[in-house]
């Protein structure tokens, strides 16, 4: 909780969030990466489950999209530390905003699961239907996770 | 033509389902989930197709390969976002016309961005043959990337005009 005190009020931090330009730069970047994080993991997932770009293999779609997830993750753990250390000791104690981070990590968990594990389930036989539960796992986490990013401010006023 | 535009964003956001989704403290959450989830796919599906075009990232796919991949999921993602988008502009429809970066967003950037990216995905299959892309394809996609970039400013600007 001291460390959240001390971050919250170190200069550069206090200067994001005191500077309207930095503030809404950090969050454009925060909501850009996220679009880049979900949409290319959710493409993979439904691709996996059979629900799209059936005429392509999922490795090959894996393999374009999996660095643009891990970039998108990068720079929205990024913008999201700079988003939270400007408030650190509000979130820190807040519930709702632990379920969120809970939920990211886990679904972070199931992205890591379905890359490492992609090439073996596509095969010319067709996707195992474990692999198509774990991919709606891991589309159902990601759009429980924005569930939960939202409803951190609906819940709490925070944020 | 202002004024019918007013009088619609007045009943709009006066109908019942407006004003359960304003009153809720659980509805609201659950649209603006719709409406980040669908922004989700088709920002997301935008961008891989313009880094493609740019020639950033791995490509394993041609653009023209990656456009015919994203396709569906890409214009699925926008109507989500639409649905979303309109029913939480529907619970503040009156002060959401008088902002201007709402106004921006909507009456300028997001048409123009919307007509280049139809331009962007029909050209990708002439352009994107193979994984060198030519220099008007490289262009087109940093334009477009650009112009996402400005409606999402724009977008998270809006809470900054509410109060002006």
């Amino acid at each position: 909780m001291r460390f959240c005190h001390w971050l919250s009020q170190t200069w550069f931090i206090a200067w994001i969030t005191n500077s309207v330009v930095m503030s809404t730069l950090v969050e454009l970047t925060h909501y850009f990466s996220l679009f880049l994080l979900v949409g290319s993991i959710v493409i993979v997932d439904l691709r996996i489950m059979g629900l799209a770009a059936r005429r392509r293999n999922a490795t090959q779609l894996a393999d374009d999209l999996f660095p643009l997830m891990w970039t998108g993750l990068a720079l929205n753990f990024l913008s999201g530390f700079l988003l939270f250390a400007g408030d650190a000791p509000t979130f820190w104690v807040n519930w709702v905003f632990h379920i969120k981070m809970t939920v990211v990590l886990v679904a972070v968990i199931f992205g890591v699961i379905v890359q490492w594990n992609v090439r073996r389930w596509d095969r010319p036989s067709g996707i195992p239907i474990g692999a198509k539960l774990l991919a709606f796992v891991s589309l159902a986490l990601w759009i429980g996770s924005i569930l939960a990013a939202v409803e951190v401010p609906a819940l709490t006023s925070v944020g | 033509m202002y004024h019918l535009l007013v009088s619609f964003c007045e009943w709009l956001q006066n109908t019942d389902w407006a004003l359960n989704i304003a009153g809720s403290t659980w509805a609201y959450p659950y649209v603006q989930m719709i409406h980040f989830s669908g922004l989700s796919l088709w920002v997301g599906t935008n961008l891989a197709l313009d880094l493609n075009l740019l020639g950033v990232g791995r490509k394993r796919m041609t653009p023209a390969e990656l456009s015919g991949a994203l396709f569906a999921w890409n214009w699925i993602g926008l109507g989500i976002a639409v649905a979303g988008g309109f029913m939480l502009f529907a619970t503040a429809a009156t002060s959401f016309i008088v902002n201007p970066a709402f106004q921006l967003k909507l009456g300028l950037l997001f048409p123009l961005a919307l007509i280049l990216h139809i331009i962007v995905q029909s050209k990708a299959r002439i352009w994107g043959q193979t994984t060198t892309t030519p220099a008007v394809a490289k262009f087109a996609g940093f334009t477009e990337l650009l112009l996402w970039l400005s409606v999402a400013t724009a977008a998270v600007s809006i809470p900054i005009f509410e109060h002006i």
